[in-house]
Parts: C-alpha cells; structure tokens; sequence
C-alpha cells in the first residue's frame, strides 16, 4: 500500500479538487496531477469495497483460523463463546490421526491432473472455432452445454451410467470387455477425474477464446506475409497471446477442482470411498456428520497454507499479480 | 496521514468485528429462560406466530403444502395463533439451521426431528427437557404408542423428543413367489431368511433386494442383528465394533452377494429406491429394510396384490433363538419426533401445537395422505385391523431405540463406511477376513474417540 514521505494536503479529498480532476476537465495542472498520484490516490474510496470484504471475507477467515484453536462440537455449540482453546491440538489431530493428509494429495493431484488434460482440449477448441465457418455458431454452444449444466445434473448423469448395470458397462460388456466397478475401488478416482474434465474443460475453451479475440488483425497479416504455415503461426504468433489467459484459466481452473464438493459428493455419496475421500468431502463428513467443528475448522486452514504456498510461487513466476502502468 | 487511511480501514474492520461479535454474544446469552409454565386451560396467542421447521415430504409436496395450510386453519382457530411453516429436506440442512438458531439464541420455536438424530440434538442441550408440567399440557405420556418413546431422551427424566410419526421397517415379500417355492411362511430367523433366499433364486429371479450403496440402509442391518445377539455396538462407555457379534453380521450381509449369491450382483451399486424397483418388478422374492411408505410405489407396480409386509427375522445369524442378553428387535426405532427450543419465548403455544397435531384425528389423517404410522396409541389401535399395515404396526412396538449417545451419528457412519470400503470386494465376489477385520478395527477406534469425548 501507499507509503508517503511527504505530507498530503488536506484539500485534496476536498469536493473541489474532486470535482476538478472528473473527465473532460481541462488540461490538468501540475498541482492536479500530483493529486491523482500514488501518494494522494482517494483510499477512501475502498471502504465500501473493503468493508464488503472484510465482511465477505476476512471475518469469516478470522473465524475459522479462531474456531480452529478452540474445542467446538455439538457439546460446546451452545456456548461457543466459551468454547476451551485447546491450542493447536485440532491441528495435530488432523495432521496424525485424520484422513487429512491423504485428502489434500487427493484433491491436489486430482485437480492438476483434471487442469493439465483439460487445457489442450479447451485451447484445441478455441482454435477450431477461431476462425468462421458455416456452422460455428452451432459448435460454439455445444462445446458450452457442459459447461452451462449444473454440477449436480452432470454427477446425477454420470452416476447413472456408471452404476454396476448401467449403460457404460452394458456397452462394455456388449463388446467384449469387462467394466466393472465405477464408483467405489482404485477405478473411482479416474471417474471422477474424468468426470470433471468432462464438465470443465469449456471453462479453458472460453478463455483461451477470449485470449484469441485478442489478437489483433495486423499480428495474422503480419505473419502470413511472412510466409509463416499453421504450426509456425500457431507456435510462434498466436501461442503467446494465450500465455496470460491460458495461465489464468489453469491457476482458476485447478483452485475450481480442488474445491469441488457438488461432484465427488453426487457421485459417491458420503461416506466416500477411500479412493475418492478428496479434501471437501473429508472437511463436510467431519463437520457435519462428525459435528466437529474445530477439527474441520483446522482441516480448512491446513490445506488452505498448503494450498496457497505453491500459488504464490505461481503467481509469482506467471507474474498475473503485476500489472502494466500500475504505478506513476 | 498517508498511513492512517489503511490504518482507518483496519478500525472500521475491527470496529464491525466487534459488533457483530457483541451481536452474537448477546443473543446466545440473552435467551434460555424458563417457559412461563402452564396455563392448565386454553393458550391465548391472539397476534402471535409460532415458527415450526419440519422435514420435507419429497414425495408429496402439494399435499404436505395442504396439510400445512389446514393445520394453520384449526390452530389459529384453537389459539388465535399464526404459524410460520418451514422445511428442511436434509440431516444436515437442519443441523446448520439448529447450529445458527442456537448460536444466536432465534429461529424456529418447534422442530420436527427423524429418531436417529434426536441424541445429536439432545447433546446440544438446546432443546426443553419434558417434566410431568410439559407432558399434562402434551395431553399425557399414555397418549403416545410406548415403544416410540423409547428414543425421546437417554432416561426417563431427561426426554425432549415427543413422538409424532413412527416409520418402523419391515421387509415386503412376494407372495406368489414364496408359495412358488412352497414356502408358507416368511422367514423368522436370519438362518432361515438366507436358505429360503436360495431356494428363490433362479435364472434373473433373486432371493433378496438388498441396496449396499445406500446411506442408511447398511448400518441398520448391522445394528439389528448385533443387537438380536446381545450387542448394542455402544455398551456403556466402551464401542463395541469389532467384536465377533458384530463381524458375523457383516458375514451374513456380505455373504448374501459373495457366498449364497441370492442378490443381483449389480445391488452393490444400489441405493434403496433401486431395491424397490427391483422388488416391484418381480425380480426379487424378498425386499427387506423397507416401509408402508413403499406401498403406492408397490400399489403402481407389477406386483400390485402380490406382495405383503412380515417382520424381519429377529434372530441373529447362527442362532435359533435370541441368545440370553440379545433383543428380538424387529426394527430400529424410527420415525420423527418432536422438539421445542429452549430459547423459545412461547413454549405454551409449542406445546399446544404438538398437543394438537398429535391428537388421534390429526394423526389418523396424516397417515392416510402421507402413509406415516400413528405415534398417538389410540390411533394406532384403529389401524391395527388392517391386514397390510398390521406388520408395521407391530414392527413399531417391538423396534428397539438405537443407543442414545451424542456419539450415534458418529458410530452409524462407521457402521456404513465398513460397507461402503467393502464394496470393491464385494464386487469381485469375497472380502477376505483380514480386510474386513482390519477396516473394523479402525473404525472402531475413530467411534471410541467420538464416544470418549461424548463422556467428557
């Protein structure tokens, strides 16, 4: 945030000065200029956006990192205020005698699988409907229908079909193979790793559509005058115009992944088998069938750390968090 | 002053903590006051609403919508009262909603609760305790079937829940496959119930309908026949799951699949409603864990005229007869009762609710558009002559209270999780004995933990 050295009149926040610096003013002054700057920006234009998320937001954070120090469940509910602290034995709790750790490689190796497959197939589709063609519109909103289709349906659809007689393995078995068990043992978790790549994948296919919007017409001149073919064009022109969305869409996609609930829970119900006891459905059994909030309290706050370490580096490294003419 | 804007920021943040949480604090801590006792005669709610939370009926939402109406009606006519309705379709979505009504001290004045999670909602102690006072305006403990009582608080002198439907479970048959078979009568003991369901399964036709998917149905075969031998899987303040009582009942469950093969190899995936179908489209002679609830889908189906209700066997796997210290439970006890909040300022009026829509009438009615049993006696009594309802009826007085510890919920999802880990092996034909061995002693020490801080 804003440090100063030197000190702001007070004026500034006057409506006067406010007023004066509005669009279509004539040409500022170096006094007006100095008021838009770094140092004198309006903050207090914030509040109403800080106090939203302080209450959207911070509270309820502060809360769980609270709830998860004190010994709450169904027995301390009544009088949480006075909850015991218990320090940080919820979280040694979830650390040794929890499903947790095993969760978190669950959904974490869940989610990057789910983001690495869906982004060639989401970037594929964007490019084939690039360019128009008669008929386009039609493919546009059918790569969305899985997209547009509410979690639950998509995981009421899917657990249906690959029900023990439903119709995937009745296909099977017509042509010789045998399906076998879907929804429970080592085969649920590609199911559900399938399943949710089925349904977002569009997600990718949307942004990297945007990012190819954005390239501007002069760029396809350009390299077609410079004899560049398809791949070339593709490698070396268009490619790096989708470096940012692309890498947007991966960082969204996989936190996306990672807190899907409404999927593994329609498809396997709770308690979930072991293969597919990913961190949401863990956090909601230990809540809500387990009624203990403190320890799921701690559960959150872990994966949250775990998950928000390699998300800086991340961020970081694709720089999403910089940008361009941010500062004066 | 270029650094106190954001510092402002964190004072306007802190200051709405501070409220909110002052906000909080006084609601939790300024209700909880003792009901203002009873009137003896009519209660007078001239202006008020009372707000009742009740679950949802899926299958009959219009009719649920009319009986809310009319019971509105004929309360506003009795006390001048006006009632608030609200419904809730899960376990869950009512345990947020109790969360933040206890939380901050408002929200609904009567709740209606399935059996099964009134120890949940008892150990929040956020719900009137019944004194003889509570019971005299309720119209009298007699009024209620005995047995659902059973479940209303873990003595007699701490009960919150007040009966108001009974869903006890029986298993349907099928009458023309059992006589088909020369069976004459349904099976009696688990023994018997297994060698009949071989002999009734031939070709695509199964002895049994059995739903291992399902959320609930799992664990309520488990407990019933632990507790036909002799254990309440809670005993005291030990858990008592991995003890051989209870690892044969899994045996016998699981060997209906691997061993005597009398179940659809697909109903490892099943969920109740798709034992039912199975049942009713004549591929199965037995459906076991079911109740009157199924009879309009029965009624609509292949087997209309066809099938009929029995206890489930009562004794255990193994036995000819209940071993000393095993009950012959034929059902859990099951249903819905009834609560008042503690935070109540209007507790009168909820017990004259309750007291009306658990009179005779009310609940004669109830029955006949919603198919849910009577936990008023004198109701009850009225649909005992009815040949199809009989069984159920039965069912209920001799269904057996799961043990009331805040620590049930907890050991029920044990109960099912052994099953839902073991459908893998299940599906390949065998658990083997170390498998299911070691998944109960996890699970047996994940339920100890919940009951250990039940104790505390």
């Amino acid at each position: 945030m804003a440090s100063s050295v030197t000190e702001p009149r007070p004026s500034d926040s006057s409506p006067a000065a406010g007023a004066a610096a509005g669009p279509g003013g004539p040409t500022p002054s170096v006094t007006r200029r100095k008021g838009l700057s770094e140092k004198n920006r309006p903050l207090w234009l914030l509040i109403p956006g800080g106090f939203l998320m302080t209450i959207v937001i911070l509270i309820p954070l502060a809360m769980g990192i609270w709830m998860s120090v004190i010994d709450l469940d169904q027995y301390s509910l009544r009088r949480w205020v006075s909850a015991e602290f218990i320090g940080i034995q919820n979280y040694i709790e979830a650390a040794t005698s929890s499903d947790l750790l095993r969760s978190i490689w669950l959904s974490v190796s869940f989610a990057v699988i789910s983001t690495l497959v869906t982004i060639p197939l989401g970037v594929a589709a964007a490019v084939v409907t690039q360019n128009a063609y008669r008929g386009r519109a039609l493919v546009r909103s059918i790569f969305l229908i899985p997209y547009v289709l509410p979690s639950f349906v998509v995981a009421s659809v899917w657990r249906t079909m690959l029900q023990p007689d439903g119709i995937v393995n009745v296909t099977l078995t017509n042509m010789g193979m045998d399906g076998g068990l879907w929804l429970n043992g080592p085969n649920a978790y590609w199911t559900l790793v399938w399943v949710e790549i089925w349904a977002a994948w569009p997600f990718i296919y949307l942004l990297a559509l945007s990012g190819l919007q954005a390239v501007d017409h002069e760029v396809h001149e350009a390299s077609a005058l410079d004899g560049a073919l398809w791949w070339n064009k593709l490698r070396y022109v268009i490619f790096p115009y989708l470096k940012g969305p692309v890498s947007l869409a991966f960082l969204l996609a996989t936190l996306n992944h990672i807190n899907n609930f409404t999927l593994p829970y329609v498809l396997f119900g709770a308690p979930a088998p072991s293969d597919v006891n990913v961190l949401p459905i863990l956090v909601y059994v230990t809540s809500f069938q387990s009624f203990r909030f403190g320890l799921s309290a701690a559960m959150a706050v872990v994966s949250l750390i775990l998950i928000a370490i390699p998300l800086f580096i991340y961020l970081r490294a694709v720089k999403l968090d910089v940008h361009d003419g941010g500062k004066k | 002053m270029g650094m106190s804007k954001p510092r402002r920021l964190g004072a306007v943040a802190a200051a709405t903590i501070s409220v909110l949480m002052l906000a909080a604090c006084g609601g939790s801590g300024g209700s909880g006051g003792a009901g203002s006792g009873a009137t003896g005669g009519k209660v007078d709610g001239a202006g008020k609403t009372l707000n009742v939370l009740m679950n949802v009926t899926a299958q009959y939402p219009q009719e649920q919508q009319a009986w809310f109406k009319e019971m509105s009606t004929k309360f506003k006519a009795e006390t001048g009262a006006d009632i608030q309705w609200e419904t809730f379709a899960t376990a869950n979505d009512e345990m947020t909603r109790i969360q933040t009504s206890v939380v901050s001290g408002q929200g609904p004045d009567v709740y209606g609760l399935g059996t099964t999670f009134t120890p949940t909602a008892y150990s929040t102690g956020a719900f009137v305790k019944l004194g003889d006072n509570e019971w005299n305006q309720l119209g009298g403990k007699d009024k209620f079937v005995p047995a659902a009582l059973g479940i209303s608080g873990p003595d007699e002198g701490n009960q919150i829940g007040i009966p108001f439907v009974s869903r006890p479970f029986v298993m349907a048959y099928n009458t023309e496959l059992l006589a088909a078979a020369g069976i004459e009568k349904p099976a009696t003991t688990w023994d018997e119930f297994t060698e009949q369901a071989k002999k009734l399964t031939k070709g695509d036709q199964y002895g049994v309908a059995v739903a291992y998917k399902d959320n609930f149905d799992p664990w309520k075969y488990i407990w019933g026949m632990s507790i036909q031998a002799g254990n309440p899987i809670i005993d005291g303040s030990k858990v008592r799951l991995d003890d051989p009582i209870t690892k044969k009942a899994y045996d016998t469950y699981f060997g209906w699949v691997t061993k005597d093969k009398v179940v659809d190899p697909s109903s490892v995936g099943w969920a109740n409603p798709q034992a039912l179908a199975a049942f009713a489209a004549g591929k199965a002679a037995y459906f076991p864990m079911t109740s009157p609830l199924s009879i309009p889908a029965l009624d609509a189906s292949a087997v209309k005229g066809k099938y009929k209700y029995a206890l489930m066997p009562t004794v255990p796997p193994g036995e000819s007869s209940n071993p000393s210290g095993g009950k012959p439970a034929a059902s859990i006890l099951s249903g819905d009762n009834l609560v008042v909040a503690d935070y109540s300022k209007q507790k009168d009026l909820a017990f004259a609710f309750i007291k009306m829509i658990t009179e005779k009438d009310v609940q004669l009615n109830y029955f006949k558009v919603f198919g849910q049993l009577p936990a008023n006696q004198a109701a009850a009594k009225e649909l005992a002559s009815n040949e199809i309802i009989a069984p159920a009826l039965d069912s209920g007085a001799k269904s057996v209270a799961t043990p009331f510890s805040g620590a049930w919920g907890d050991v029920q999802l044990s109960l099912t999780n052994v099953v839902v880990q073991s459908i893998p092996d299940l599906s390949a034909g065998s658990v083997s004995d170390a498998n299911l061995t070691q998944r109960l002693k996890d699970e047996q020490a994940k339920s100890q933990t919940a009951l250990d801080r039940a104790k505390k």
